[in-house]
């Protein structure tokens, strides 16, 4: 048994969560993205949002996905060592206009999925960093 | 043969700008392709360029109907960033704000759909019931639109004269149990505008993560003012309205009842609304490291508030805004898909969207 397995008898209580900012993060280490959609799926979890942080200097970018179980705030953060991550729009499809938002607006990479037409802006290059732009 | 028209980018049904590029087959909508981002600000990277009192004034910002509910769940992530936690007379303070901007928001959307089916006086009437629920917020905070009354740690304005207030809504809900709800819910032009129209079958309205009045018109019975209790929704005494059949006609119903039922709540935090003061008290904050995270039940559902902060600033390192219309208007494809062109522009308005929220 996995440890996304027994979330619901687990949540509050044991050492793969913490608490915190209003959050229950899952410490479980290492996590694949694709795992945990199927692990939400299972548990009739909503999926809410995926959150973009570019970390600074060279540590690259961070993602955390965030869904609801009754009522309950999970979070689910993930390093990228480059700017791509697996797409999980196949399995859940409340993410596709987030995952687009963040390529189109991070130029981050969803590994097996299309992103046409453009969510948010007009162009050819779908991928661009916005606060790079910024600068 | 199928052909394609283009409904905006400059909307003829809702003043906003959006896009949808409809795939007929005579006047049969086949599918459909959203655009977005013609409001597109920037702002959540402008936050990262404001203190911590500047920024609350900035996302108060990002919409011109829910600008309240945006300042609750900041200062709700930013509260605990501090440990700050506001007063009880607080707390009430912002559940009443936060149950006149849903009347305001619900009352404004059905003169919306009213004029969208066809009903032009009604449209007035709804109008005419808005300035009523107006009248109060301005009598409470002395705005129309912004109304800035959340502060982190609590609120900046009292309610010096709640059974004025207590009047108000009697009139109100008066209005609306006489005039409103009827129309809507028995006339035979809403219910032929509106019935079996725009359907989103439960199984869609989970799999697309849809939330508030989209969400419980589709049967799926979420509400973080139940779910996840905030400010002093934990002390109120009230019912989610949910209807299942997932059309436009659910939705109007969902909303409607949900007016009635803010109505309640506003009656009982008026009337127990605790003695005390507004805020946790004055000074220069200390701001903690790391993500905190705020949810609040907007009128068109969950809003989210992620907001980071780095050891030392004064500003946030990142606010990120997940609002009810970015996982609503995903929805608008299946909803249209089979429809009537004709019926195409209230089906959108049924969700009630903001693209002023949504491209942020």
């Amino acid at each position: 048994m996995t440890v996304l397995e027994v979330v619901p008898e687990t949540l509050l209580t044991t050492e793969p969560w913490e608490e915190k900012g209003g959050v229950h993060w899952s410490t479980a280490s290492p996590l694949n993205v694709r795992e945990v959609a199927k692990s939400m799926n299972a548990l009739k979890a909503r999926f809410i949002t995926i959150t973009a942080y570019e970390m600074p200097g060279d540590e690259g970018f961070r993602l955390e996905y965030h869904w609801d179980l009754d009522g309950k705030l999970l979070g689910f953060p993930f390093q990228l060592s480059g700017k791509s991550i697996e797409s999980i729009y196949d399995l859940c499809e409340a993410v596709d206009w987030i995952e687009r938002e963040i390529h189109e607006g991070f130029d981050l990479d969803f590994l097996g999925r299309e992103y046409e037409p453009l969510l948010l802006r007009q162009g050819d290059t779908a991928g661009v960093n916005l606060r790079e732009e910024a600068k | 043969m199928s052909y394609k028209i283009p409904m905006g980018p400059y909307h003829p049904a809702l003043e906003e700008p959006y896009k949808l590029d409809l795939i007929c087959e005579g006047e049969t909508v086949r599918d459909a392709k959203l655009h977005i981002g013609f409001n597109f600000r920037g702002i959540e990277h402008l936050a990262e360029t404001r203190n911590y009192i500047q920024v609350i004034a900035l996302m108060e910002r990002v919409c011109g109907i829910c600008s309240n509910i945006h300042t609750l769940t900041l200062c709700q992530a930013m509260e605990k960033l501090t440990g700050q936690t506001p007063p009880p007379r607080a707390q009430y303070i912002r559940v009443i704000m936060a149950e006149l901007e849903r009347l305001h928001s619900h009352v404004l959307w059905a003169g919306i759909a009213a004029k969208l089916m066809g009903f032009k006086t009604m449209f007035m009437t709804c109008f005419e019931l808005r300035e009523k629920v107006m009248d109060v917020l301005q009598a409470i905070s002395g705005n129309r639109v912004n109304y800035s009354m959340n502060r982190i740690g609590g609120v900046n304005r009292d309610i010096d004269d709640p059974a004025a207030l207590l009047i108000m809504i009697d009139v109100l809900e008066k209005e609306m149990v006489r005039k409103v709800i009827p129309i809507f819910t028995t006339s035979s032009t809403a219910r032929s505008r509106c019935a079996d129209i725009g359907v989103l079958t439960n199984a869609k309205a989970i799999s697309l993560g849809v939330v508030g009045p989209v969400a419980r018109a589709s049967g799926v019975a979420q509400d973080l003012r139940r779910a996840a209790p905030y400010a002093a929704y934990a002390e109120m005494d009230f019912q989610v309205p949910v209807e299942s059949a997932g059309d436009v006609r659910a939705r109007l119903m969902v909303r409607a009842l949900e007016i009635m039922e803010s109505c309640n709540i506003l009656r009982q935090a008026l009337t127990k609304l605790p003695p005390g003061e507004l805020n946790a008290g004055e000074g220069k904050l200390a701001f903690i490291t790391g993500t905190a995270t705020s949810r609040v039940e907007a009128p068109r559902g969950e809003v989210m508030y992620s907001v980071s902060w780095k050891e030392g600033s004064n500003k946030p390192a990142r606010v990120h805004v997940r609002t009810p219309t970015f996982v609503n208007m995903p929805a608008i494809r299946s909803m249209v898909q089979g429809a009537r062109l004709a019926d195409t522009p209230l089906i959108q308005a049924s969700i009630d969207p903001c693209y002023s929220c949504t491209d942020r």
